[in-house]
């Protein structure tokens, strides 16, 4: 369904995706998940053709997106990171302008935009002007008008930020059907759990990059069976190399002054290593583990944590 | 073309919703020919400075030249333009182009009339296309023709004297300027309609060459378009205001991921300004008759008027944002081109008032073209007269639109996606 090769993107200085290759298959989702500038919007704005790529090429149904732009649009779906309505309209007048735009029209778009509302709980309103709405009420308007026309490729950018959690609840589910129904979905999101919850693969992406790219499961094969321990306290980077090189297995994801990153076999290793630290008289204020998931994967691949 | 109207169906119902500096755009005009209406409706010659009136002396006698003579002293002066033409064939043609406001022909037995005692008369054309400019004429040489009659009863024994004068085959014109600088300063003062008019005015309206409505040009009817032109200018920016503005909010962003093509919504914006603007003119329109009792001429020319000079309004505007990047700008560049074209096309003065370099420069306005076909039409003036500035603004109109559509393609192209 989409296949994208050797795709590089700077603006001025910054690379901000730097080559990158994958493949999404047809009613699949797809996740981008990275940090703030990590590329992901510059990768969704390159396949929605928004953006002209400086290398490589984006596949959609075997169609170059460059060479056959027009036809792509009209199967495609968007949801920008910045919000794109008419705020003096009314959501029930926006739905069906960008519906009708979309090619929708009579019962067809009545019908779907009848449902959308009641799915993201704002049926009674439907006919209040947007810019009356709330901040949350609005990313659900915003989110919906994507998804109207039942695009066959769906392009999500952070769709849930700023949205409650019962109302998430709703907008994942609904992707989630429109996934069954064939529709391939690319989401991209610095939310781990949404990540981990909605897709069926995931690349993590960092400056520009792709690190990996997998199933849930593939990626926590990176970090094996290991957790990931941070540690922190009053100890430089020699003191903490000392005690590290004195251990077998364990491998450094980051080391800094008074910061520690590693990954080990927690039951085995722990208890030696918090005596090391303790004969060299070092204090520890925080040492805490975390099992492998989505976030140690992150850890290992990039050396820090993601935040939210 | 289904998707242009979708576009423009949608930008006039964000209009509908907020329509607040629209209606205050069209107030403007109606509270200025309301108040023009007031301060100028009595005495219309306020309002316009110096009648151009030609005259052809058939007579070519001292009372003749001493006639138009005091036509040109003191106040009359600055009211009355007075051009001398040889022949009246020439005098009529010129009249008919438009060079002049009233045409006022002494004829050949005015002096000799005037020694026997008898009422004579002059004769005064006046231009069918103009009203109340021949009409400030008009009075003027009947006051001037009463003060005339007035002045040969009082001074009959020192016009014996000139009668001498007379006698001699050439009188120099100082002379004749002295005589009538001196007739006009002692008759100031002598109450002119205690004496019974010994020339009498005839005057006669220029037949036309159709028969057409004979409405007339009223304060009101200049003032309203002359300002309305201006205002739609204003209204049709609001709509052109959007491209930048969707723009920047996104919604272009989100369209163009659509099978929308951008020079579609280039499209639906003149199309939108078109409506907008045919809305608001005829709103004007319909105030104007029932409020200011203008009458507008046929109404089948009016809305045609109406039409082509929206259309050349919107094509002008989208011309003039190909040279605009930002909000700011649009408004800076676009109020001052407005205010000056205003300015020169004679939305705010009349063109007659100004140097000639000037009127020349006048014909690159759209209001002067706009204010010609309505006055045109306002007063009955045959198609012939109007159809070339409806075909020529219909036609420029639609060359701005096209050639903006290409150029604004390009340039909401660049930068848009980020
Ligand atoms: N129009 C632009 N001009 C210059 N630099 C840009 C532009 N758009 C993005 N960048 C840069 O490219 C990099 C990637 O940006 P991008 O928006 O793709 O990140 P992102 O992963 O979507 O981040 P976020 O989670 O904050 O939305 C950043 O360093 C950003 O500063
Ligand atoms: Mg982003």
């Amino acid at each position: 369904m989409l296949k994208i090769s050797h795709l590089s993107k700077s603006f001025d200085k910054v690379q901000a995706v730097n080559d990158i290759s994958l493949e999404v298959k047809q009613g699949e989702i797809f996740g981008f998940l990275g940090p703030n500038g990590a590329g992901k919007t510059t990768t969704i704005s390159m396949i929605a053709g928004l953006l002209k790529p400086d290398s490589g090429t984006i596949e959609v149904d075997s169609m170059n997106i460059q060479r056959s732009p027009q036809r792509i649009r009209g199967i495609m779906g968007v949801v920008p990171q910045d919000m794109a309505f008419y705020e003096e309209l009314t959501a029930r007048e926006n739905l069906r302008f960008w519906g009708r735009l979309q090619g929708m029209s009579g019962k067809d778009l009545e019908q779907q935009i009848q449902y959308y509302l009641n799915k993201i709980g704002l049926k009674g309103r439907e006919d209040d002007p947007l810019k009356k709405y709330s901040g949350g009420m609005k990313r659900r308007i915003n989110l919906i008008i994507g998804l109207l026309h039942n695009p066959r490729l769906l392009l999500l950018d952070e769709p849930t930020i700023g949205i409650d959690v019962q109302t998430k609840m709703s907008i994942l589910e609904s992707i989630r059907e429109a996934s069954q129904k064939g529709t391939t979905t690319v989401y991209t999101t610095h939310n781990l759990f949404e990540a981990e919850d909605l897709c069926d693969r995931i690349a993590i992406m960092d400056q520009g990059k792709i690190l990996a790219v997998g199933t849930l499961e593939e990626l926590i094969q990176i970090v094996g069976e290991k957790d990931i321990a941070l540690i922190q306290g009053e100890f430089s980077t020699d003191q903490a190399q000392k005690i590290i090189s004195q251990e077998k297995g364990i491998e450094v994801i980051t080391m800094k002054h008074g910061y520690l990153a590693i990954s080990l076999d927690a039951s085995k290793k722990i208890p030696s290593l918090m005596k090391s630290f303790f004969n060299l008289g070092v204090s520890m204020d925080d040492i805490s583990l975390k099992q492998p998931n989505l976030e140690s994967v992150f850890l290992k691949l990039t050396g820090r944590e993601l935040r939210e | 073309m289904k998707r242009v109207l979708l576009l423009t169906g949608k930008d006039f119902r964000r209009k509908w919703k907020n329509p607040v500096v629209i209606v205050g755009f069209l107030l403007i005009p109606v509270v200025f020919t309301f108040l023009f209406g007031i301060i100028f409706g009595s005495s219309e010659e306020n309002v316009l400075p110096s009648i151009k009136v030609l005259s052809v002396d058939q007579d070519q006698s001292l009372f003749s030249r001493l006639y138009l003579s005091t036509l040109t002293q003191g106040e009359l002066k600055d009211m009355i333009d007075l051009q001398s033409v040889p022949t009246e064939e020439k005098a009529r043609t010129l009249l008919n182009k438009g060079k002049a406001s009233a045409l006022m022909i002494i004829p050949s037995e005015f002096g000799d009339k005037i020694w026997a005692g008898e009422t004579t008369q002059v004769l005064l054309v006046k231009n069918p296309s103009e009203q109340f400019l021949p009409q400030i004429a008009e009075e003027i040489s009947d006051t001037t023709a009463l003060l005339f009659s007035a002045l040969f009863q009082v001074f009959s024994e020192e016009i014996d004297q000139i009668r001498e004068f007379s006698e001699q085959s050439e009188i120099p014109d100082q002379i004749i300027s002295s005589l009538s600088v001196k007739i006009k300063d002692r008759i100031q003062g002598i109450e002119k309609y205690v004496f019974p008019p010994v020339i009498s005015l005839k005057q006669i309206t220029q037949k036309k060459d159709s028969e057409s409505q004979n409405n007339s040009l009223t304060v009101q009817s200049y003032i309203l378009p002359a300002i309305s032109i201006m205002f739609l200018m204003f209204i049709c920016n609001i709509v052109f205001e959007d491209l930048l503005r969707e723009k920047e909010k996104g919604t272009l962003l989100r369209m163009s991921i659509s099978p929308l093509r951008i020079s579609e919504f280039i499209w639906s914006k003149i199309l939108a300004a078109v409506i907008i603007g045919v809305l608001c003119s005829l709103f004007l329109v319909i105030l104007g008759a029932v409020v200011f009792s203008i009458g507008w001429g046929r109404t089948d020319i009016l809305l045609l008027i109406v039409l082509c000079l929206n259309i050349l309004i919107a094509g002008f505007i989208a011309i003039l944002y190909t040279f605009i990047r930002t909000e700011r700008q649009a408004g800076a560049l676009l109020s001052s081109v407005i205010v000056v074209m205003a300015l020169l096309g004679g939305s705010m003065t009349p063109i007659s008032s100004f140097p000639l370099f000037i009127q020349k420069i006048s014909r690159f306005t759209i209001n002067y073209w706009g204010l010609e076909a309505f006055k045109k039409n306002i007063t009955g003036e045959p198609m012939g007269q109007i159809w070339p500035i409806v075909l020529g603004m219909l036609g420029a109109g639609i060359i701005f639109a096209f050639i903006s559509s290409l150029l604004l393609r390009n340039k909401l192209k660049r930068g848009l996606y980020r």
